[in-house]
């Protein structure tokens, strides 16, 4: 087996050692695009490659030390074999404390073999700060809000993915021994790399009896369909490995406990979920910081394969219906998706019914993934599973809109030849040759196996053809994806006070009318938050010059002219009044005022939790 | 052919050997025990940590000390492990492995513990609840000194281990006993008050005589008035009882320490860390029912989760809590319906018949006649409202019952410790609520059982002057409070306030009680054997050479090649058996993640063993114990199915019971089943030269043993 695990790659430090001519100064003034130029060659690094544990991590603390006014780098726990879960807290912090504001959460990798989470997650950490200088836009959010990025969930299955041979499929889990044969030993028979290539692909031995012939080309193994064939046959041993325990069987007791997106504390079971929740240190630890950071908004969380939005959903109802009422209801859905798709191609919308407390939550999904399949291509938005999820906990546990992000899936398009929708196996392999110019192809050889003998081993090589993208493939998907999670925090609630009106009533009293808004399509806090009592309500607060006082008048509807019913207005409660903005929201409230002598001002301030704040003052005068 | 005499394994015998040498060196002093222990005082946790230290360190051949975790503020949480710790075996010793990746260490090596059947007692998760601790203590001491003396103890811990860990919540028991303050819960560092100070404004010493008692004062809207028998109570009145008296309010001694107008706001008391368990912790609308901010978000509780994760070999469990003097069996958090009939007879008939016993209440006539449950039921039917009971067959006892709401149908609580256990671990646990003053005090004047509660603690009251010289209650004082006002401090020193068993006699008649119960359960555990390991020589050669054939039309040509050497095809018959009492898993036991059957290995130098029949290990299935289990057939509710979570709390963490995981295909017709607890293996094996064998068998609940094969 080679070993050029944890040996930091030469390369990664002459890249960034360029870095480091540039003064360390993340934060000059902003200059929009000089000729194009956007400030990714402050920090240059290669978005084409997959990085092991050592490198990432390295290019984590080179961007919190080149970008200090910017991002801070820590370690929110460690995993069970001791690896730090290193994150970056990045927002301007001429603007505030991160925790003051509101803010994303972005993860990637939770499952160990989803590598392209990470560069995903790590990517958008590096588009907002070598952006920051250049770009109004990042410029923007990057003072508003605080972003957390959490590259690698899973870290020690990570690193084993990327840096020693593995199938496509595994590692996944975290490292709690488990004895998933039943045979009382844990995970005592591993895939090991038996042709020692570095690559875990699929075994073969002759058998007369066996389904499987070489092709003419020698390049792989392919299904006998003929019996009477006479060519030599061979029968699938499985992934490359040793039966390490002597039972006859290989590889039945792989490392891996339980799958970490099933050990969160939302609709848990123990079956999928066991053996408790949050019994990993790598999900506890991530847990505890999401409860210590409770100005978390929304969050993501990055995996792979198939080219989804999933997106966290509220309960539902199920309604009982009849066949005939069903299949009615199915007709009006399409009819209606139908007219909205003419529109827009990207529209979306799904047969879910939710409990009226919920439908603002159902709302402003719908709209961002409508987005997000617009700003990702192909992607499909679908609701999220919940059983133990990480985004269903975000949601059902904490109110935050959470999205699961599959990357990458099967290369469909650029295969599919002859237009079946589906790749065969030459279609596949013509595609390795003329995309990967072969790589990722292990042609059929004969390797001395020590409980088999002579087989033959070839196939899919895991680096990095079907779960994760070619290397060359990542930047674009990393660039759509991070362009999403900025149009999520570009949305996120931002309360302002659209107007104060002031209309005069009789002798010194005065109607003042404020009107507050919310443009973005986020509420400025979740149905969810609300239900879970964890919402604070937005508040807007009266304040006056000494000789200005409010009269305090029953809660109601208050009429400026009685035949003119669109002349009502709720008024406000007093010197503080308490609502909820939602998306696209705006509300008017309607206090009543007596101004003493000749001149006075009124005072609001709209004051939101995750939306910020807004003040406008107002001078009134009497007289001439 | 010797395949009789099987090198020993040096490396397994090391420890054997070095434990050898130290126990020569010991003086060994007979029967006196080494460590004294006295109950004429609360232990609390220095004193339990002292002791537990003490013991380990005096009975290393019988103990292990382990830390399993740490309570929030950092004091170790033990569990004692009690076992002859020179018997059971390691699976994983056995089983040499070749070829493996090693660049991952993430498997610790087993115990030899870890093969003997287990049983886990604890005491005080609840700090204020310490009677337990005692009791727990009192079960140490007794298996330690009854090693040399007692031939059954002896055997058991020969054959079984205790898990025994006096203090699941070491800083409530801290506060509660060596800090004078009465405390239920764990310690969290939380913002109760949200006012950005942890833990700022809890009760305080005022009079600074190390206890937080209470403080009363004249107040005309107070709900207390002086006890006319005894002034030194107070009684509290209805709401809205008139009365002439002079009304007081009474109050724990506190002030307002962050001067935000509220006393106690944000206390260091934490969370009930009987409700922060993962089963039944949620309400089925999907919103948290349990306490914690997630099941097993207290150290404590992800402590006992991580240690019952890893040990796997408990079959009995017991949460001792005060008070009342009964024994809580599961469930409370979903009604008695998701208890599989099988182990509800275990339950009740078996453990809880026993328990009735034991202190002295009747037992049920069902229970003695489960047999006749039809007719029973028939009895019920019309003369109960609860349905539960009905399809029992009948209602449950004073003394042993389940805390589930089965009147209100209703749980009890969400995320219960010995539900966790019974339901998602899968073994007997039961919740004992230690110590009933009515019962437990000798010569305790007759009280109805309908006693008031100031019938009740004046009774105390005059017992505890007359037999602890009055030390249990503060008379009360003046004292000048500086919010309040005038008034005065007094009244039970918190540690004897009456939630725990009096020291001394009292106590030590609780603890041996419940000692005598946990020994009878002990006696139930499984016990998986090898009873005899039969062969068969089938063929033998003593230079056999191998052979190829070539097939040219209808004639087969057979090349002989060199002679390799002896040859023998033998047939390996075990004979299995489970001669506990119970069988080796709860009823749904063997489904439950990181459960599994039980398994028997034959274990053969790879490179000279061929398997014929059979595969190197082999599924025996559950094997049922000795006891003839009583199984009274439930009526069944419509839409009601044992063992899937119904009622309020919804489907649970498990509804339904997927089948076991996909393992090995059994081998047909190598393992027979000889009776509901013993089975009969063979194997057909060629063997090259000479090699030693042997057979494996391992219950992760039943035990673990080795038997060589010795050729006949």
């Amino acid at each position: 087996m080679k070993s050029n695990k944890l040996s930091l790659r030469l390369s990664l430090l002459f890249i960034l050692g360029a870095a480091v001519i540039f003064p360390l100064n993340g934060q000059k003034k902003l200059q929009t695009s000089p000729g194009g130029y956007h400030g990714e060659l402050d920090f240059p690094v290669s978005w084409k490659r997959y990085y092991s544990y050592a490198e990432w991590t390295r290019i984590m603390h080179e961007l919190a030390r080149q970008y200090s006014q910017l991002a801070d780098i820590q370690s929110i726990g460690k995993s069970r074999m001791g690896r730090d879960q290193f994150l970056l807290t990045i927002t301007a912090k001429a603007t505030g404390k991160p925790e003051n504001k509101p803010a994303m959460w972005v993860d990637g990798a939770i499952h160990g073999n989803e590598v392209n989470g990470i560069t995903c997650s790590l990517y958008l950490a590096w588009y907002l700060l070598t952006r920051y200088d250049y770009d109004a836009y990042v410029r923007e959010l990057v003072d508003r809000y605080t972003f957390y990025i959490l590259p690698g969930f899973n870290v020690d299955a990570n690193e084993s993915y990327v840096t020693w041979p593995n199938t496509a499929n595994n590692p996944r889990e975290p490292y709690r021994p488990e004895d998933d044969d039943g045979d009382g030993l844990y995970d005592e028979d591993q895939t090991e790399d038996v042709d020692g290539d570095g690559e875990l692909s699929m075994m073969y031995i002759e058998d007369p009896a066996g389904e499987f012939k070489l092709s003419t080309d020698g390049r792989r193994f392919v299904r006998v369909s003929d019996p009477k064939d006479p060519a030599r046959r061979f029968r699938l041993l499985g992934p490359e490995g040793y039966d390490n325990d002597g039972d006859g069987r290989i590889n039945e007791d792989d490392i891996g406990g339980p799958d970490p997106n099933r050990n969160f504390p939302a609709d848990w079971n123990l079956q999928q979920g066991n053996p408790y929740p949050l019994s990993e240190p790598e999900t506890r630890n991530v847990y505890e910081f999401w409860l210590k950071h409770p100005n978390i908004f929304a969050s993501f969380h990055y995996h792979n394969t198939g080219r989804l939005i999933m997106f966290a959903t509220p309960p539902r109802l199920q309604p009982t219906l009849t066949p005939e009422q069903r299949q009615q209801r199915q007709q009006q859905f399409q009819q209606r998706l139908a007219e909205l798709r003419q529109e827009n191609k990207y529209a979306q919308l799904f047969d879910i019914e939710v409990p009226p407390e919920y439908t603002e939550d159902m709302r402003v999904q719908i709209e961002v993934v409508t987005m997000g399949a617009r700003i990702l291509k192909n992607y499909r938005p679908t609701p999220s599973g919940r059983v133990g999820q990480a985004q269903a906990a975000s949601y059902e546990m904490f109110g935050r809109y959470a999205y699961l992000i599959e990357l990458w899936g099967t290369p469909d398009f650029d295969a599919d030849e002859n237009g079946d929708g589906r790749v065969s196996d030459e279609e596949f392999l013509k595609w390795i040759d003329i995309e990967l110019t072969g790589e990722g192809w292990i042609n059929p050889h004969k390797v001395k196996h020590p409980d088999y003998g002579e087989i033959w081993v070839g196939g899919t090589a895991k680096k990095h053809v079907t779960r994760t993208p070619p290397a060359r493939y990542m930047e674009e998907e990393a660039l759509r994806n991070t362009h999403f999670v900025l149009y999520c925090v570009s949305q996120f609630p931002k309360v302002e006070i659209a107007e104060v009106k002031l209309t005069p009533l009789a002798a010194d009293l005065f109607w003042v009318d404020v009107t507050v808004k919310n443009d973005r399509a986020y509420p400025t806090s979740s149905d969810r938050a609300v239900q879970l009592r964890k919402a604070e309500m937005d508040k807007l607060i009266f304040n006056a010059s000494p000789n200005i006082t409010l009269l305090d008048l029953p809660s109601g509807q208050a009429a400026l002219d009685l035949s003119n019913r669109a002349s009502l207005a709720p008024t406000a409660k007093g010197k503080v009044t308490e609502f909820r903005l939602k998306g696209h929201d705006s509300q008017t409230y309607r206090y009543l005022v007596k101004l003493t002598g000749e001149e006075g001002w009124v005072e609001f301030t709209v004051s939101s939790k995750n939306g910020g704040k807004d003040v406008k003052r107002l001078t009134l005068k009497t007289g001439s | 052919m010797s395949l009789r005499s099987s090198p020993p394994r040096l490396k397994a015998l090391l420890p054997v050997i070095f434990a050898g040498i130290f126990l020569a060196a010991l003086p060994y002093s007979a029967t006196a025990a080494k460590v004294p222990i006295k109950f004429d005082a609360y232990h609390g946790y220095t004193q339990t940590v002292e002791y537990l230290k003490a013991v380990a360190r005096a009975y290393p051949e019988l103990t292990e000390l382990i830390e399993i975790g740490r309570s929030t503020l950092g004091k170790p949480i033990y569990v004692l492990a009690v076992t002859n710790m020179k018997t059971g075996v390691a699976l994983d010793t056995l089983i040499p492995l070749r070829h493996s990746r090693n660049e991952v260490k993430n498997v610790p090596p087993m115990k030899r513990h870890q093969g003997k059947p287990g049983q886990w007692v604890c005491g005080a998760t609840h700090g204020n609840e310490f009677t337990g601790t005692e009791v727990c203590l009192y079960i140490i001491d007794k298996l330690l000194t009854g090693y040399e003396k007692d031939e059954e103890i002896r055997r058991l811990l020969d054959t079984k281990v205790f898990y025994i860990c006096p203090v699941v919540n070491p800083d409530g028991v801290y506060n509660s006993v060596e800090a004078g303050m009465s405390q239920r819960g764990n310690v969290m560092l939380r913002d109760e008050d949200n006012d950005g100070r942890v833990n700022e404004d809890g009760p305080d010493d005022l009079n600074r005589d190390g206890f937080i008692t209470q403080f009363r004062y004249k107040d005309p809207k107070g709900e207390y008035i002086i006890d006319e028998v005894d002034p030194r109570l107070m009684v509290r009145l209805q709401p809205g009882e008139k009365t002439t008296r002079e009304r007081y309010s009474v109050i724990l001694e506190d002030i307002d320490n962050d001067k935000d107008g509220r006393r106690g706001e944000d206390p260091v008391s934490g969370i009930d860390l009987n409700r922060n368990f993962p089963e039944g912790w949620f309400q089925s609308n999907g919103f948290p029912g349990g306490q914690g901010d997630y099941p097993t978000s207290a150290p404590e509780v992800q402590a006992l989760a991580e240690f019952f994760t890893n040990y796997r070999n408990i079959l009995m469990a017991q949460f001792f809590h005060t008070s009342g003097g009964f024994t809580y069996r599961p469930m409370g958090s979903s009604p008695d319906t998701a208890v599989h009939p099988k182990d509800a007879a275990v339950y009740d008939f078996i453990l809880g018949k026993k328990y009735l016993e034991i202190i002295g209440e009747p037992v049920p006539e069902a229970w003695q006649n489960p047999a006749d449950i039809e007719k029973f039921r028939a009895n019920l039917r019309g003369r109960t409202r609860n349905r539960y009971a009905l399809e029992r067959g009948y209602e449950f006892p004073r003394g042993w019952r389940v805390s589930y709401n089965e009147a209100e149908d209703r749980p009890y609580g969400y995320g219960l410790q010995a539900d966790w256990v019974y339901m998602q671990y899968g073994a007997f646990s039961v919740t004992t609520e230690l110590w009933n003053p009515l019962r437990d005090l000798p010569g305790f004047p007759e009280l109805k059982e309908d006693a008031s509660r100031v019938e009740i603690q004046r009774a105390l009251l005059k017992y505890q002057d007359e037999h602890y010289g009055g030390k249990f209650f503060l008379p009360w004082k003046r004292f000048r409070h500086p919010e309040l006002g005038e008034g005065e401090i007094g009244g039970w020193v918190p540690v004897y306030a009456g939630s725990n068993a009096y020291p001394g006699e009292p106590l030590l008649n609780v603890c041996e009680k419940h000692w005598q119960f946990e020994l009878f359960r002990a006696r139930l555990l499984p016990e998986v054997v090898i009873n005899e390991v039969k062969t068969r020589i089938l063929y033998q050669d003593a230079n056999a050479a191998p052979a190829k054939i070539e097939l040219s039309g209808n004639q087969a040509l057979i090349r002989k090649g060199q002679a390799k050497g002896k040859l023998t095809v033998l047939e390996v018959k075990a004979y299995i058996e489970n001669r506990g009492q119970l069988p080796t898993h709860v009823a749904r036991g063997a489904s439950l993640p990181h459960n599994r059957e039980d398994v028997v290995w034959l274990l053969a130098d790879r490179d000279k063993v061929k398997f014929l029949l059979g595969t190197p290990w082999q599924r025996l299935g559950v094997l049922e114990g000795q006891m003839k289990i009583p199984v009274a057939v439930r009526e069944e509710t419509p839409g009601r199915t044992a063992g899937q979570r119904v009622g309020p709390s919804g489907p649970g963490p498990i509804s339904g019971f997927p089948a076991q995981r996909p393992q090995a295909p059994a081998e047909p017709g190598t393992v027979r089943s000889l009776s509901p607890s013993s089975r009969e293996v063979t194997w057909v094996i060629a063997v090259e030269g000479t090699t030693p064998l042997k057979v494996v068998v391992s219950s992760q609940k039943g035990g673990t043993k080795i038997k060589d094969v010795v050729l006949e």
